[in-house]
């Protein structure tokens, strides 16, 4: 209560601010509030639970189903029936990061400390893609190398992480999808401001293509949704079979994911800069 | 010093801030008053680059807020204290601020202390009552240990002993040579703290004075006398410097003398009173006093009547003190 200030310019120790101090100051509030951990949490949790208990039901139930099933039994996309609470955790961890500034006002806050918004922008989205590069990298060979535990313990076919194939799907399932799944979410969360409205644009945005794809005419396909982000993903994964209409090749679909990651960062952050806070 | 030059902000066709020009001057504690919704809040927004002016503009030690290298070591603000995180812990909630800034670490511990909250450093805000808000900061403006502080109403809240620490602080760091600059909706709050006032309404401002200025003038009294034989004392105070003016044939308002002078003159010429009442002019009439230059000068720039705006401005202001 005794107020003793110190000097008017006793702040020595101090040094001029920089993209440093502002990852650093960045980093402080990611870590500082429970919600980032119990969503960390979750993401490894659910995904590798919930992989682990269709993997579970799998090798119980296998002996029962038919020949046709049996057949068409892959263990590589088995093991990943967690990705769906993944993603879209991430989606929420990404907008929740920027929405829940906005929502509490302390954006305000940010830009008086920080008036660099820009940089604060960049330093907000290097922490969101780390976390969710991490996270992933947990969470995706947790997902497969459990489950296919679980398969070779009932006897079931196994895939292993020394296929070029697998190991090539795990990786682009960590990287792509771990950036595409946060950094989007993320420009969008800036754009919206709110968490509820970025998060279900996000959902709805990303999830486009795999709920479109099937329901639309071919030309569509080709102009407009292998463009799209998610598609994009998917082509590298392997996983799809790859039309050379429908589907991009691996050079083009990498540079479609940085291209719409660069943009969407770029409109949040020629936004930021302009719009009252 | 904060320096506004035309500032002006408007929301379609709304000016909340119109055309402001002022200059916040080191070494005092500059009040900024103005009714809730007059563009307080608007201006120190401004002044922290917050939100960009529609026209004109506003420099704090010449350079403009969003230019600084190291803004938090040259302006300390407090505005809208609720507006933290509330799963953060207090030290936790300064820490990122003074990373941001580039303060050192040991820094936070020293505001905590100072603003009173060192007991609860490691507790989450959101458990804090409005006054622990409004300490907390009041602790993050200080973090950079600014020589230019904002203050966007900091009592708001307060038990009297926070208002009582707040006031000493503000007075401190203003005879430390700092620029102070305080929002209130209340010409008392001013009275006790503000060495000069720039008062606003409606976005414009009304007046750029000093409070001793307002103090004389409020002070400025006048005596009402009544007597049977009012025109004739009406002379006789006339020729030791009063300024009389009639009120009823028999009353008199008499300025420019005190009671007690007035009781004499009148014994003196054996004149009897009915009356000798001192009455003080309200804070509301000082300030009417006060503004009625900028009023006239403004007349017809508004479709409302100024002279009105400017009374209820007043009344608001001096209605809401104590």
């Amino acid at each position: 209560m005794t107020a003793t200030t110190t000097s008017l310019h006793d702040m020595r120790a101090s040094t001029a601010p920089g993209f440093a101090t502002t990852l650093q100051s960045e980093w402080t509030k990611l870590r500082s509030v429970r919600a980032t951990w119990i969503i960390v949490a979750l993401i490894i949790g659910l995904s590798i639970g919930v992989s682990a208990l269709t993997s579970l039901v799998a090798g119980l139930t296998y002996d029962n189903w038919g020949n046709g099933a049996q057949a068409s039994f892959d263990p590589l996309v088995s093991s990943l029936t967690g990705q769906l609470f993944r993603l879209i955790l991430l989606i929420v961890l990404a907008a929740t990061v920027v929405a829940s500034e906005y929502g509490s006002r302390m954006i305000r806050t940010t830009f008086i400390v920080n008036p660099r918004r820009t940089q604060v922008l960049v330093a907000k989205a290097a922490l969101v893609g780390a976390l969710s590069l991490v996270v992933s990298a947990i969470s995706v060979p947790g997902m497969f190398l459990v489950s296919q535990a679980i398969f070779e313990h009932y006897g079931l076919a196994t895939a292993s992480i020394s296929d070029s194939d697998t190991a090539r799907l795990l990786l682009v399932y960590t990287v792509s999808q771990g950036l595409v799944y946060t950094l989007i979410p993320f420009a969008i969360a800036w754009l919206l401001r709110s968490a509820a409205s970025a998060i279900s644009v996000s959902i709805g945005f990303i999830f486009l293509t795999s709920v479109l794809s099937p329901l639309v005419p071919v030309w569509v396909q080709q102009n407009v949704l292998r463009y799209l982000p998610d598609m994009a993903a998917n082509t590298l994964s392997g996983m799809t079979e790859t039309d050379a209409s429908t589907h991009l090749a691996q050079g083009p679909a990498i540079a479609v994911i940085v291209i719409w990651l660069a943009g969407m960062l770029a409109a949040a952050a020629f936004v930021l800069n302009r719009r009252d806070v | 010093m904060i320096t506004a030059t035309g500032l002006t902000k408007r929301y379609g066709s709304t000016a909340a801030v119109d055309g402001l020009t002022f200059e916040v001057q080191p070494g005092i504690v500059t009040g900024f008053l103005g009714p809730n919704g007059a563009g307080k809040t608007t201006t120190m927004r401004l002044i922290l680059g917050l939100d960009s002016a529609t026209d004109g503009s506003v420099t704090v030690n010449g350079q403009s807020y969003r230019d600084k290298a190291a803004p938090m070591q040259e302006v300390g603000a407090l505005i809208d204290p609720s507006a933290v995180h509330g799963g953060r812990s207090a030290y936790n909630h300064l820490l990122w601020q003074a990373q941001a800034g580039g303060i050192r670490r040991s820094r936070v511990d020293e505001v905590l202390d100072m603003a009173g909250l060192a007991g609860v450093a490691r507790k989450k805000v959101g458990g804090f009552s409005l006054g622990m808000h409004q300490r907390l900061g009041i602790a993050s403006a200080l973090l950079g240990d600014p020589p230019v502080l904002l203050f966007d109403e900091p009592v708001n809240g307060l038990d009297p002993e926070g208002i009582q620490w707040i006031r000493a602080l503000m007075k401190r760091f203003a005879a430390e040579g700092r620029t102070v600059f305080v929002s209130s909706h209340l010409m008392s709050e001013m009275e006790q703290t503000a060495n000069h006032v720039l008062v606003i309404g409606r976005g414009r401002l009304i007046a750029d004075v000093s409070v001793e200025e307002i103090t004389r003038r409020s002070a400025l009294s006048h005596v009402k006398v009544v007597s049977q034989r009012a025109h004739e004392l009406s002379g006789h105070l006339e020729a030791h410097g009063a300024s009389v003016s009639n009120g009823t044939p028999h009353e008199l308002t008499v300025t420019g003398l005190d009671a007690g002078a007035i009781g004499a003159i009148a014994f003196q010429h054996g004149i009897p009173l009915d009356e000798l009442s001192p009455r003080r002019a309200s804070l509301e009439d000082a300030f009417m006093e006060l503004t009625r230059d900028s009023v006239e000068f403004r007349a017809g720039s508004r479709p409302s009547d100024p002279a009105t705006d400017v009374a209820e401005i007043a009344r608001e202001l001096a209605g809401k003190a104590n």
